[in-house]
């Protein structure tokens, strides 16, 4: 189980990534993370809509309504052309991060 | 299914209920209730369903910060006042306006004793008691009374304590508000009456000195007392009538007790409360330390001058505005 405060700058970089391939809503994100994290991962319901919120305001993601087939309406969220800029850049600086960090991980001591 | 939308509810209880806020919350509900059903089809308990739900919530504060949420903003929360509530706030608060009104003509009764036994016992009418000694014993009923009167000044806070949101804000139903007003209203000639009786007590209260002093200084100390007692009583008029005056301004939100200008109820009451034992303290300390007994009396009456002028200026300014 990753704690939430270590993941925190990359639940952006998340999101986004499963907003790549098609437009999405609140509990299918938040399962695809619990799943694609084998469990390790579950995103807290106000981290999430707090990134989407964030997402929004600048420009990376927006929002739609959908209705379903039993009448249900969700919001779903669509990744913006900012938004895949941002993700690009948010791996290269995870790269980045994951080099340096590196350094400084023993296996054996 | 109902305990997670009771828990969402009480998560968003303290927020304001704007179209943005109750989206998000709206959001937040469907969320939580594919997961419940989702968790439920996977064959988990409704208990256990619930605790997971519930427990991957999160932390409302975290969308506080993000959405900055104004908890200010509470326009809607204000308490609204009942019939009870009004007519209670009111006896207290003439309670509390006696209370003050009697400590503050405890403190100034005081002095007035001090000065008369002093003076008795310097005339001889009490005998028993050297010269040296007189002003110790007129000083203990002095203490006394001071003593008494910051009780009551404490007591009376403590009393009105419990209406302390009527200060910050509140909502009045329509009725109440009109039957406040008419209590407002006929309650104006009487306030007014007091004011000016309040005030030619002062005016008159040298009288007796005016007459006592050519006498004798002996007889002037008496005058004194006398003016001390007259003023006493127009305080006490000033404080109890201008308390309640202020009650049904602050219930009407009237003057200074708009919503733009909200001000501390009970203004003269607290000025009272302050500025008397002051005198005394100012009394006790030119008369114990540069033994100035003769004269420092007039403290009293120069204190009570100023307070008729404060209290009515106080109240035609506030008028005005």
């Amino acid at each position: 189980m990753i704690s939430s405060d270590v993941i925190r700058g990359y639940n952006d970089t998340i999101i986004l990534y499963l907003l790549l391939d098609n437009d999405s809503y609140g509990y299918e994100i938040s399962k695809k993370i619990k799943n694609l994290s084998d469990e390790k991962y579950v995103i807290k319901e106000t981290t999430l809509y707090s990134a989407f919120n964030r997402l929004m305001k600048n420009n990376y993601i927006e929002s739609f309504y959908k209705d379903e087939t039993f009448g249900k309406r969700r919001t779903y969220y669509r990744i913006t052309q900012a938004g895949i800029d941002y993700y690009k850049e948010k791996c290269k600086e995870w790269e980045l991060t994951k080099e340096v960090i590196n350094r400084f991980v023993k296996e054996e001591y | 299914m109902d305990t997670i939308i009771n828990y969402l509810d009480n998560m968003f209880a303290t927020l304001p209920k704007n179209k943005k806020i109750l989206d998000l919350k709206e959001d937040l509900l469907s969320s939580m209730e594919d997961k419940y059903n989702e968790l439920k089809r996977n064959g988990k308990s409704e208990n256990e369903a619930i605790g997971i739900v519930i427990s991957e919530f999160g932390n409302i504060d975290e969308l506080i910060k993000e959405f900055d949420i104004e908890l200010d903003d509470q326009s809607e929360e204000l308490p609204m006042l009942t019939e009870n509530e009004v007519n209670d706030y009111l006896e207290v608060n003439k309670k509390a306006s006696k209370l003050i009104g009697l400590g503050v003509t405890f403190c100034i009764l005081g002095a007035a004793l001090l000065i008369l036994i002093t003076q008795l016992i310097g005339d001889g009418l009490i005998t028993g008691v050297s010269d040296n000694y007189a002003g110790i014993v007129g000083l203990i009923p002095l203490l006394l009374l001071v003593a008494v009167a910051v009780g009551l000044f404490i007591y009376s806070g403590m009393t009105t304590d419990r209406f302390k949101y009527i200060e910050n804000d509140f909502e009045l139903p329509s009725h109440l508000r009109q039957s406040i007003k008419n209590k407002s209203n006929s309650y104006d000639p009487t306030y007014t009456k007091a004011i000016i009786i309040g005030v030619v007590l002062c005016i008159v209260s040298p009288i007796f000195l005016f007459i006592t002093a050519p006498m004798s200084e002996s007889a002037s100390s008496y005058g004194v007392v006398v003016l001390l007692m007259i003023v006493s009583v127009a305080v006490n008029i000033f404080i109890y009538f201008g308390m309640k005056k202020e009650s049904y301004k602050k219930l009407l939100k009237i003057d200074e007790y708009t919503h733009s200008n909200k001000q501390k109820n009970k203004v003269i009451g607290a000025i009272g409360s302050i500025v008397w034992p002051l005198a005394v303290i100012i009394f006790l300390v030119s008369g114990l330390v540069f033994n100035q007994w003769h004269i420092n009396w007039i403290v009293f009456p120069i204190t009570g001058l100023l307070f008729a002028m404060f209290s009515g200026a106080y109240s035609i300014l506030k008028e005005k505005n």
